[in-house]
């Protein structure tokens, strides 16, 4: 069975197309799988998957491809209104973004995005998307969805969405011998990597940490990652007094990256507002056993207790962040072992791919079986008089028989 | 206890797991419970049938007849098991091995078209509700236990159950070696005939039917008689089969379980199978209850030649083997499956 791939893959720098390049060999264990290429005729297949984030310069086409020929859809996150944004808007066609808002909220949604298009409102997906995630343009042409998180899975359902619908966890990098940078220390080294932006909370890690160096002068913050627009990082270090205590990389190629993190004995990936993404460096860090903290919300929060601790987004965030960062500090050997013995057995990239398998063969012939079962049940009721075939259909469904 | 023994019927065949669901009932009944055997004939082709029919099963009621309640059902076989019921209990022989170890194999249905694949996981899909409603899932052998575990994930615990009861005994051996089984390509009987070329002195006496006759017997020709075709035989003359062989011969591809290996030993017969024979081999062991080889003609005829070489040996691994065989009983079986 044949299906054809469209991901933006490296060397883009994504985290999607890191998550491609990690599935496609062990997806092709099971399934003959073609990759589209952008502005490359459609390759022939038997069903299209298309990989969709919120970038439009890295997904636009592959959301193109999917209004041509409807398809299974992996969502990497569930707030989309950038994407879309981009690929109306930012294409001249305003009118194209009034529909996805007025799918979404209606009347009064068509007039938020003339208040935008006309200027008179901020730009909202830069100010609040996750009140506006525009996931229903997509959802609309997917004939089975793959999500990472229940949470996605939920909000997918709530927005109207009634296929078939898979849970596949975000595979884990098989692992290797990583040998930890020998040129960053800290006692602990608190580690954080990533984009860096509000979004991921760093204004309340640098609080967070400055007061948990008071304790521990010893220990060292290693941020690594692009610095958001906007986002002034180096003078919050200064008026923290943390120029000493933090040590700042720019984006870092995948080697370097994963011996950096191997030399921290604690992670931090924190999120607030959630776009419903599941986190590449998260997975790498529960990989290598590493005592991680993050935000109690999305994906996040569904992480088991006792593999990461979970900071509740509130009033006490950066009080109970500092806790957190002595406690995983204190107890790192026992949330690493934790933390990889979960990820082995839960993200482990053969399961996955097997159960990326499953879903794409149900989805490319489901519909085919489905209709020939159910004529057949309905033909022997209709036989003997009974006509409720529905019932008999509900019946079929809820054993599985039929999806 | 009303206790309902609930397996499918393939019409016109009959082996091993009909005389095990048969054995089931009676034992059941022996210890004074009220059952019954309930079945439906299976047709698993072409195409989506197999699905029609695991949705007959879906449709039975079996929570009371004739206005009393059953108590308990106890399921043996896809798609037998997919019949609904609040105490129902999976004694599981075997899936609908065409979908998972089968799968992509000579032995395997499905071919790789979108409607066959989607098939093949309707299949899995209904197995995972099927059993996952059932209040305790038991597997004949460690092989079917590791599948349920490997394919759907599901926790079943080792049940084996005993042999047909026959009137086992010892006797003078007549030095041959024994084939019971049904001739079908999936149990290898080729192997046994192909040694049977290769070494002058073995002899081999074949039972059973099954559509690969033809083509064993064509295979057996020239071989001055020695490779015998008995056919269906009865329970007296099994029994004296079982009782005067040299060893026993069993080494299908991957099986279940296989109780010709405990019929076998508790005759006092040594087995001879192969490394990929499955459920077997959890019970014969390389040199303490019988002999595992390649599955390669040659290996086997070394093996038997040996046998037959050294009676001393095979006489104690049959011995050691029927020790093994005795452990397992009707008694432990109701018990686990009524508990």
């Amino acid at each position: 069975m044949k299906v054809a791939y469209y991901s933006p893959l490296p060397p883009s720098r994504s985290g999607i197309a890191d998550y491609s390049a990690l599935l496609l060999p062990a997806l092709r264990r099971h399934l003959d799988v073609v990759v589209a290429e952008q502005g490359k005729r459609p390759p022939a297949a038997d069903v299209a998957l298309y990989h969709v984030g919120n970038d439009p310069d890295a997904h636009g086409w592959i959301v193109d491809a999917l209004h041509e020929r409807p398809g299974v859809v992996v969502l990497h996150e569930y707030v989309l209104h950038h994407l879309i944004a981009g690929i109306t808007i930012g294409r001249g066609n305003g009118r194209a973004y009034l529909d996805a808002m007025e799918r979404e909220l209606g009347v009064a949604g068509r007039l938020l995005g003339l208040g935008v298009l006309d200027n008179l409102l901020p730009l909202l997906w830069e100010t609040q998307p996750e009140r506006f995630p525009l996931a229903g343009t997509v959802l609309d042409d997917a004939r089975g969805l793959i999500v990472h998180s229940h949470y996605v899975g939920e909000r997918a359902r709530t927005a109207g969405y009634e296929g078939p619908l898979w849970q596949i966890p975000h595979p884990a990098w098989p692992m290797h011998d990583v040998v930890p940078a020998p040129d960053v220390s800290g006692a602990p080294l608190v580690g954080c990597f990533g984009y860096l932006n509000m979004n991921k909370r760093i204004p309340e890690l640098l609080e967070a940490f400055a007061s948990f160096r008071r304790e521990r002068p010893d220990a060292r913050l290693l941020l690594a990652g692009g610095v958001g627009e906007r986002f002034d990082i180096e003078r919050r270090l200064e008026r923290l007094g943390l120029t000493e205590g933090v040590q700042r990389l720019d984006y870092v190629p995948e080697e370097r990256l994963w011996s950096l993190m191997a030399a921290c004995d604690v992670l931090v990936n924190l999120r607030y507002p959630t776009m419903g993404e599941t986190s590449g460096s998260v997975i790498r860090a529960l990989s290598l056993g590493k005592a991680l903290v993050v935000s109690d919300v999305g994906w996040f929060a569904e992480l088991p207790e006792h593999v990461v601790l979970k900071v509740p987004v509130d009033e006490f965030e950066v009080q109970t962040l500092t806790a957190a960062l002595g406690f995983a500090a204190e107890h790192a050997g026992t949330l690493g072992a934790a933390a990889r013995a979960y990820v082995e057995r839960e993200h482990a990239l053969d399961r996955v791919a097997a159960d990326y398998a499953a879903a794409l063969e149900t989805a490319a012939g489901a519909r085919t079986v489905d209709d020939a079962v159910l004529y057949r049940i309905a033909e022997a009721a209709a036989e003997v008089g009974i006509d409720d075939a529905a019932a008999l259909a509900r019946a079929a469904r809820e054993s599985g028989i039929v999806t | 206890m009303r206790v309902a023994v609930c397996a499918p019927q393939v019409p016109f065949v009959r082996g091993g797991a009909e005389l095990m669901t048969d054995d089931l009932v009676a034992a059941l009944r022996a210890r004074g419970h009220e059952a019954e055997l309930v079945t439906m004939p299976f047709k698993w082709y072409p195409g989506t049938r197999v699905l029609d029919q695991a949705f007959l099963w879906r449709l039975v009621d079996l929570t009371e007849s004739d206005g009393r309640p059953i108590d308990r059902v106890v399921a043996t076989k896809f798609p037998a098991y997919c019949v609904r019921h609040p105490n129902k209990v999976a004694w599981v022989l075997h899936q609908f091995r065409q979908a998972y170890d089968y799968d992509r194999t000579e032995l395997g249905q499905f071919s790789d078209s979108p409607a066959d694949r989607a098939t093949r996981r309707a299949v899995e899909r209904l197995d995972a509700v099927a059993l996952g409603e059932a209040r305790r899932v038991f597997a004949t052998s460690r092989n079917v236990a590791d599948r349920l575990k490997r394919f759907n994930g599901i926790d079943a615990e080792l049940l084996p159950h005993p042999p047909q009861a026959l009137s086992y005994r010892t006797a003078d051996s007549e030095g041959f070696v024994l084939s019971v089984n049904r001739l079908d390509r999936a149990k290898r009987i080729d192997l046994l005939i192909e040694a049977a070329q290769r070494e002058s002195g073995l002899r081999v006496v074949i039972t059973g039917e099954g559509p690969d006759r033809e083509r064993l017997e064509a295979l057996a020709r020239g071989l001055d008689g020695r490779v015998q075709f008995a056919g269906r035989v009865d329970d007296e003359r099994l029994a004296d089969l079982y009782a005067r062989c040299l060893a026993v011969y069993y080494a299908p591809v991957d099986e279940d379980f296989g109780m010709v290996p405990y019929e076998a030993f508790l005759s006092g017969m040594p087995v001879v199978t192969t490394t990929d024979a499955g459920g077997p081999l959890e019970i014969v062991e390389d040199r303490e209850t019988g002999v595992v080889v390649a599955p390669d003609a040659a290996e086997i005829a070394r093996a038997c030649a040996y046998l037959g070489a050294h009676a001393g040996e095979a006489e104690a691994w049959g011995r050691a083997g029927r020790g093994i065989a005795e452990r397992v009983t009707w008694d432990a079986c109701v018990d686990a499956l009524l508990s």
